[in-house]
């Protein structure tokens, strides 16, 4: 089912939570709700759901406006982040009970549930209460619940966040797989960029209620809309050096040289940028000019990841394992054209080509 | 998950000797002191004098061990008479106070507005004095005057000698029983309500449950615990009914001598026969019988740990 939302509001007293958010989501796809705590994803979940009422804006299913109808009503299926399992009742009943309120046969109740029991793997535990169960099985349990009524919209409220690192990596390549066999459209509320980033197609990032970038998960990270985007996605953070834009490149503060990339960003002369660069972006060749100095060096793997100061700001890099590095000593670097990025100091707009 | 985590045991890497244990023993020697003088001595005592026959408590003698004061209340018919009607006093008042408390409750925990000042107004009977209650009860269920008959009389119901028609004084003293048992079962039940994760009534919404599926399916199980342990205090308490009774019919257990409890039996075979011996062995009787239900409920209880 496609998703759209038209001025989507919500506001606490004084505080917006989400402001005018105009977006429109592919059906069948996995989505993730991603930004920092207070960004308004949860409340961007909740209004989908129905739990919470809007404030102003619509909320289409396809083409119907739900923006007024209660829970039950928009057919949508909800994982909370602690689960919320009823602890009164069994994996089964628990698994029964939106059909068990459906008035659906107890025959065919049970069936139905066994069927969505064995796609999330917890067949064995049917008869075990909640407390019974780890954290992960749990999840499992809930999204069987969430999924039994054939919701036309899977909402998970942070549904990694209560699991321990180990399981988190195990249940979002399951949350992937299930949303891939049962082909719901699904929306999930994250925090961490590295877990949407593995599993869902597209990303909304948000931040204080607003919508930064929608975009698919791979655009975030290759053509961030601005410096928030770019800053939020990747790890190890996007490196970001503030300077002067002046005579074709940019001087970094504290700094006397120009650095000259192969990029033509249309910018005005002596304007306040920040040249955002991936770690592997940065290039260690002969012919390279930028001059740096070793900070401090780490093994990664096959690569050194080296710590290096220009002007007054730091920058990382991946370097060949088997060049030798000394912390203090001079390095020069070198910028690709992939990405590299020039911003706005002040608005956090990016320049583009 | 669950907010109340059980206590685990741990033993104290202290040791113990004499000084570790004099100071928390004189902590606690008042309260362990009034125990024992208030409530372990005068248990002991009442079961050694409910098997000492013909005890006499001016002289404190007895004539010999044995079973005489149980044989003499067993064959006593006022007696047997007076377990019966306590049994149905406890069966009516506890069950239906807890259905119209379990309603009352959840109807004031989804009030919003003036929580505060419904939870004070049905708590006040809970601190008025009981003879005062049972005065403005007697009045209400006057024959000529009272407000009971009145509202019948709306319906075209000819007024009811409650208190004085020994056909109805067990319908009044139970009427008078539950509206008496509401407050504390309320406030009790409240506390259960509230701790509720309201996190399963937007779940049992999502899932599409109405307010009557959500009532049954979520709120009653999950109060479960709390409505077994409110049964067993109210079922305790009202087995021991007996101001209730004093009050309503001046003194009297009922207009027609009808209703003795077990414990206005005691009452009387203590304070106006003077024949202690019977008086501790239908304490000991009522308290077998009390023992006896709060292990039947203790075990259903156990069903229903769910955390």
């Amino acid at each position: 089912m496609r998703v759209k939302v038209k001025n989507l509001t919500k506001r606490f007293g004084e505080v917006t939570a989400v402001n005018s958010l105009t977006a429109e989501f592919e059906s069948g796809k996995l989505i993730a709700l991603l930004g920092p705590s207070g960004c308004g994803k949860t409340t961007m979940l909740n209004m989908l759901s129905g739990i919470l009422p809007v404030t102003e804006g619509q909320i289409f299913f396809d083409e119907k406006d739900v923006t007024d109808l209660t829970p039950d009503k928009r057919e949508v299926g909800l994982v909370f982040q602690n689960y919320a399992l009823y602890p009164h009742m069994t994996v089964l009943e628990n698994i029964c009970f939106p059909l068990k309120i459906k008035k659906v046969s107890k025959a065919e109740r049970i069936e139905r549930a066994k069927e969505f029991a064995k796609m999330v793997h917890i067949e064995e535990y049917l008869n075990r209460k909640p407390k019974e169960l780890s954290g992960g099985q749990q999840q499992r349990v809930a999204i069987a619940r969430a999924l039994v009524k054939n919701p036309k919209l899977l909402l998970l409220d942070e549904p990694l966040s209560n699991l321990d690192a180990k399981l988190r990596v195990e249940m979002r390549e399951e949350i992937r797989r299930i949303q891939r066999e049962s082909g719901v459209t699904t929306f999930f509320v994250t925090h961490d960029q590295e877990e949407a980033s593995a599993i869902s197609d597209y990303i909304m990032l948000m931040k204080l209620g607003e919508m930064q970038q929608y975009d698919k998960t791979r655009n975030l990270y290759n053509q961030p809309a601005n410096l928030f985007v770019a800053d939020f996605i990747g790890s190890p953070t996007i490196n970001q050096l503030h300077g002067v834009y002046t005579k074709g490149g940019i001087k970094v503060d504290g700094d006397n040289q120009i650095i000259k990339t192969n990029h033509k960003w249309q910018v005005e002369e002596g304007s306040r940028v920040v040249l955002a660069s991936r770690a592997e972006a940065i290039t260690f060749n002969d012919k390279d000019d930028v001059k740096t100095k070793v900070v401090e060096s780490y093994l990664s793997g096959k690569d050194t990841l080296v710590n290096l100061k220009i002007g007054s700001y730091n920058l990382r890099g991946y370097i060949d394992a088997t060049k030798p590095i000394k912390i203090g000593d001079n390095l020069n670097i070198g910028f690709k054209t992939e990405g590299v990025f020039l911003f706005d100091e002040l608005t956090g707009e990016r320049y583009y080509e | 998950m669950s907010k109340f985590k059980r206590v685990k045991k741990y033993k104290s890497d202290e040791k113990v000797t004499a000084k570790t244990f004099l100071k928390p023993a004189i902590y606690l020697l008042p309260f362990i002191l009034g125990i024992l003088v208030f409530t372990v001595y005068p248990f002991f005592n009442a079961v050694a004098i409910s098997f000492k026959e013909d005890y006499k408590v001016i002289s404190d003698t007895f004539s010999g061990w044995g079973l005489g004061n149980y044989q003499k209340i067993f064959s006593d018919p006022t007696f047997i008479k007076a377990i019966i009607n306590t049994t149905q006093y406890v069966l009516v008042v506890v069950s239906i106070s807890l259905v119209i408390s379990i309603l009352i409750a959840v109807m004031l925990n989804s009030v919003e507005k003036l929580q505060g000042l419904f939870q004070t107004a049905y708590f006040m009977p809970m601190v008025t004095s009981s003879a005062a209650i049972g005065l403005v009860w007697r009045w209400l269920f006057n024959y000529d005057y009272g407000i009971l008959n009145y509202l019948l009389s709306l319906f075209d119901v000819d007024a009811i000698n409650f208190l004085n028609n020994p056909q109805y004084s067990m319908i009044s003293l139970c009427i008078y029983g539950v509206w008496s048992m509401l407050p504390f079962t309320i406030i009790l039940l409240l506390a259960g309500l509230q701790n509720i994760d309201p996190q399963y009534y937007t779940a049992a919404k999502v899932d599409g449950a109405k307010t009557i599926d959500i009532f049954f399916n979520i709120t009653v199980p999950l109060l479960a615990p709390t409505i077994g342990l409110v049964a067993i205090v109210n079922m305790i308490s009202s087995f021991k009914v007996f101001d209730a009774l004093y009050m309503l019919f001046g003194g009297k257990p009922g207009p027609a001598y009808n209703l003795y409890t077990v414990i206005f039996y005691l009452y009387e075979q203590f304070y106006t026969k003077l024949k202690l011996g019977y008086a501790a062995a239908s304490a000991i009787v009522l308290f077998a019988i009390i023992l006896l239900f709060t292990m039947v409920q203790n075990r259903i209880q156990k069903k229903y740990d769910y955390y």
